[in-house]
C-alpha cells in the first residue's frame, strides 16, 4: 500500500475521484465546458470536465505529469484535431457558441484562441516574418506599414521590441530560449485573439526568463482571457486567479487560487501542493 | 561483495573491461576506414580503365592531301549543277593524291590497302567543299581529311605491338611513318563525335543523338515525375487520412520502388505503345516509361523528408490559424524541400542512367538522325553505350568508354546541382 492510498483512507477529505470540488462555474465565463471526455483510440485520456473559464482572467491548470491538463487545453483550440485516433466529446462553448462540433471551422476559432507552446518553436524564418505570418494569413493588415505596425505593438506587447527591434530581419530561431519563448507570446498576440492557451509556457527557461514571462502573463490579463498549466505551483500561484487541479483524467478540485492554495478542499490537492506526491 | 567498497569494485570491474572495449573500436574504426578504401580503389581502377579506354576517342588523325579537283572526275558533263556534284566520285581524288605520295605500291594487295586508307568520311569532306565552293574545280589544293579508323587506332597507338599486327596492318604502319616523317598527319579534336549520330563507320559515329534523345526523355521524366511526385508525396504524408486504403497504396509505393526496371518497360509496351498507340523508340514513350520507374523514388523520398519536419512546426503553425494547405506550403514544404530535390534528383539520375526498360520499347534501334522532336525515334547514352559495346570495330572499343565518361559526366553533374540545391536551400535556423 502506498502512502498516497493510506493517507487518502485515513484523513475525512473528499476521496472520490468521480466528482469536482469547488466552484467550477463562473460569473461571467468566457468558455464553458460541460462533460467533456478525451479518448486517445481506447484510452479514456480526460474524463467529465466540467468548468468555466472566466473573462479577463488567468485559470491555472495544474496536476502531474500525465493527468490530462495538456490534453484538456488542445480541446479549447481543437489542436487535439491533429492527432490521429484523438476523439473529444461533450459541450464546449466559447461565448455562447458551440466550438467543439465536427460543423465548426478551426480556423478562424484558431484565429480567437491562440497558443503557446511547451517548447519554444518560431518558424525558422526572421524575427519580422514569425510575428508577421498570423496577420498576413487572416489579412488583418491591408498594407505593409499596417503590418509593420501590428508587428511592433506585438513585439512591445510581448516586452521583445527594446531587444530585436535592431534585427528584425535576423532568424527567430537565433533568439535565447526565453526570447524565442517571448517571440511566440508575440507571434500569438498579433493574431489579435481573445483567449490565449499556454501549455507550460516557462519549462524550458531559466528562472529570470520565466518572470519576464509571468510578468507578461500579469499584463496581457488585461487585454486577454488565459489559460495557462504549468508544473510550477510557485508559477500558478503568482499568476493566476483561479486554479484547477487535474489528477489521472478528473478534474479534482477547481476554485480561485488562493482559496484552493490555502485552504484546499480535496485530499489530493492538498497532497499535491504541499509536495507530497506529483 | 558488500565488504568491498562500491567505488573500487566497480572501478576494477570497469578497468578490467576496458581494453576489450578500445579493442572493439579499434576493430571497427579499422573495417570502417578498410571498406572505404577498398571501394574508393575499385573506383579508381574502374575510372582508370574508362578513361584510359576512352580518352582517345576525343581526337582522331587526319592526314594532309594535296587534292587536285579534277573537273573531268567531278562532273565530266561540266553542268557544274548540285546534284551532280553531289552525286560525284570523290574518293578518286583522294586516291590518286594518296597514290601519289606512295609511288612504290603497284601490287594489288597493297593497292587495296591503300584504297582503304581515308576513312568513309573523307569523300563527303570533300563533296561538301566542292559544292560549297564550285569554284575549286581544276585548282589543287592541301586538305586535312580523317584516315580510316583502323589506321587512326594505329596512329594512336592502340593497336598492340607491331609483331601481332596482320599484313595489311603493318602497310599502313609503314605509310603512317612516311606521313609522320614528311609532317602529313596528325591528331586533333573529334569534333564529329559529339556532333554526329550513332553510325556504323566508327569514325563517324557519335553521342550527339544519343544526348539528345536523352534530354528530350528526361525532360518528360523530369517534367512529369516531379509535380506527380511532389504531389502525391504531400498529399499522402500530409491530406490522406490515415486508413486501411492509404496503408495499402503506401505499401504498393514501396513495392513498385523495388521492381526490375525492365518490368516497366513491359509495361511501357503494353500500355503506352500498344494500347494508347504512341510512336515507339521515341523519348516520349521512352520518358513516361522511367516517369513510372521514378515515381516512386520520389514519393518515397519526398515523404521521407516531410516526416523529417518537426511537428512543432506544424503546431505552430496550426495554433495560429493557419489552414493545413497554408501550414503545409509556407512551413513544411521549404523545410522538406532539399529533402526532396535530393530525392527527386538522385531518381532522375538513375533513370538517365537506366537502359534495360528503353530496349523494351524499341529504343534500342540503330539511329543515325538526330532526334528532333518528343516523337522522333531516338536513342538514350546507355543505350548507345550497350550498342557500341557489341559492335566488333576495335574502334568502336574507345567510343564505348567515350560515351561511358560522357554519361559519367552528365551523373556527376546532376548530383552536382542536387549538392548545390540543398546547401542552397537547407536553413540552418
Amino acid at each position: 500500500m502506498t502512502t498516497l492510498e493510506k493517507s487518502t483512507m485515513e484523513k475525512p477529505f473528499h476521496r472520490e475521484h468521480r466528482s469536482t470540488v469547488g466552484t467550477f462555474t463562473s460569473d461571467n465565463p468566457r468558455i464553458v465546458c460541460r462533460s467533456v471526455d478525451v479518448y486517445y483510440g481506447e484510452k479514456h485520456a480526460v474524463q467529465n470536465i466540467n468548468i468555466d473559464v472566466g473573462r479577463h482572467q488567468v485559470i491555472a491548470l495544474i496536476g502531474p505529469s500525465g493527468c490530462g491538463k495538456s490534453t484538456f487545453l488542445r480541446c479549447l483550440n481543437r489542436m487535439n484535431d491533429t492527432i490521429p485516433d484523438c476523439r473529444v466529446t461533450g459541450d464546449i462553448s466559447m461565448d455562447g457558441i458551440a466550438i467543439n462540433g465536427p460543423e465548426v471551422d478551426v480556423v478562424p476559432l484558431r484565429a480567437q484562441v491562440g497558443m503557446v507552446f511547451q517548447k519554444p518553436n518560431p518558424f525558422p524564418k526572421s524575427i519580422f516574418e514569425n510575428v508577421a505570418y498570423g496577420p498576413r494569413i487572416h489579412g488583418l493588415a491591408t498594407n505593409p506599414s499596417d503590418l509593420e505596425g501590428i508587428v511592433e505593438n506585438s513585439l512591445r506587447r510581448a516586452g521583445l521590441w527594446e531587444e530585436v527591434k535592431d534585427r528584425l530581419a535576423q532568424p527567430g530561431t537565433g533568439l535565447s530560449g526565453g526570447q524565442q519563448q517571448r517571440l511566440c507570446i508575440a507571434r500569438t498576440i498579433a493574431v489579435n485573439p481573445e483567449i490565449i492557451l499556454m501549455d507550460e509556457p516557462c519549462s524550458a527557461l531559466d528562472p529570470i526568463a520565466t518572470a519576464k514571462i509571468e510578468q507578461l502573463i500579469d499584463e496581457l490579463r488585461t487585454l486577454y482571457t488565459i489559460v495557462i498549466v504549468t508544473h510550477s505551483m510557485q508559477q500558478a500561484a503568482r499568476v493566476s486567479q483561479r486554479t484547477a487541479f487535474f489528477h489521472l483524467g478528473h478534474l479534482n478540485e477547481v476554485g480561485e487560487t488562493a482559496q484552493v492554495f490555502t485552504n484546499p478542499q480535496h485530499q489530493l490537492t492538498e497532497e499535491y501542493i504541499t509536495g507530497r506526491f506529483g | 561483495m558488500s565488504d568491498q567498497s562500491p567505488r573500487g569494485h566497480t572501478l576494477d570491474i570497469v578497468m578490467a573491461g576496458l581494453s576489450k572495449r578500445r579493442n572493439a573500436e579499434k576493430r571497427f574504426r579499422f573495417f570502417g576506414l578498410a571498406s572505404i578504401v577498398l571501394g574508393l580503389v575499385f573506383l579508381l581502377v574502374l575510372f582508370i580503365s574508362i578513361i584510359g579506354n576512352g580518352y582517345s576517342a576525343f581526337t582522331y588523325s587526319n592526314v594532309a592531301l594535296d587534292i587536285t579537283f579534277d573537273p573531268a572526275v567531278i562532273d565530266p558533263e561540266g553542268q557544274r549543277n548540285p546534284a551532280a556534284l553531289a552525286a560525284a566520285d570523290y574518293d578518286t581524288l583522294w586516291k590518286a593524291s594518296l597514290l601519289k605520295l606512295f609511288p612504290e605500291v603497284t601490287e594489288r594487295q597493297e593497292k587495296r590497302a591503300l584504297n582503304a586508307f581515308m576513312g568513309f568520311s573523307a569523300d563527303k569532306r570533300l563533296k561538301d567543299m566542292v559544292i560549297k565552293d564550285p569554284g575549286l574545280m581544276g585548282t589543287t589544293k592541301t586538305v586535312w581529311l580523317p584516315v580510316d579508323d583502323t589506321v587512326d587506332l594505329l596512329f594512336k597507338g592502340k593497336l598492340g605491338n607491331e609483331e601481332e599486327l596482320n599484313e595489311r596492318n603493318q602497310h599502313y604502319q609503314s605509310w603512317i611513318k612516311t606521313l609522320k616523317d614528311q609532317d602529313r598527319i596528325h591528331s586533333s579534336f573529334n569534333r564529329e563525335f559529339f556532333t554526329n549520330g550513332d553510325s556504323r563507320e566508327p569514325e563517324a559515329a557519335g553521342i550527339w543523338g544519343a544526348v539528345v534523345g536523352s534530354a528530350f526523355t528526361l525532360l518528360i521524366t523530369i517534367g512529369l515525375s516531379l509535380p506527380i511526385g511532389i504531389a502525391a508525396a504531400i498529399y499522402l504524408e500530409e491530406f490522406a487520412p490515415r486508413n486501411r486504403w492509404t496503408d495499402l497504396i503506401e505499401v504498393n509505393i514501396n513495392n513498385l520502388a523495388a521492381v526490375p526496371s525492365i518490368v516497366f518497360g513491359l509495361l511501357g509496351l503494353a500500355v503506352f505503345i500498344n494500347f494508347f498507340g504512341l510512336p515507339r523508340s521515341s523519348p516520349l514513350v521512352g520518358g513516361l516509361v522511367l516517369t513510372l520507374m521514378t515515381l516512386p523514388v520520389i514519393i518515397i523520398a519526398g515523404r521521407s523528408a516531410l516526416k523529417s519536419v518537426p511537428p512543432s512546426v506544424r503546431e505552430a503553425a496550426l495554433g495560429i490559424g493557419a489552414s493545413p494547405v497554408q501550414m503545409v506550403f509556407d512551413h513544411v514544404l521549404p523545410l522538406a524541400l532539399p529533402g526532396i530535390l535530393t530525392g527527386a534528383i538522385i531518381g532522375t539520375a538513375r533513370a538517365l542512367g537506366e537502359s534495360a526498360p528503353l530496349l523494351m520499347i524499341g529504343m534500342v534501334a540503330f539511329i543515325v538522325d538526330i532526334p528532333k522532336t518528343f516523337t522522333s525515334a531516338a536513342t538514350v547514352l546507355p543505350v548507345q553505350i550497350y550498342l557500341w559495346a557489341d559492335s566488333p570495330e576495335r574502334a568502336f572499343n574507345e567510343r564505348t568508354s567515350a560515351a561511358i565518361m560522357v554519361l559519367l559526366a552528365f551523373l556527376i553533374l546532376m548530383n552536382g546541382f542536387a549538392v548545390y540545391l540543398r546547401r542552397r536551400y537547407e536553413r540552418r535556423w
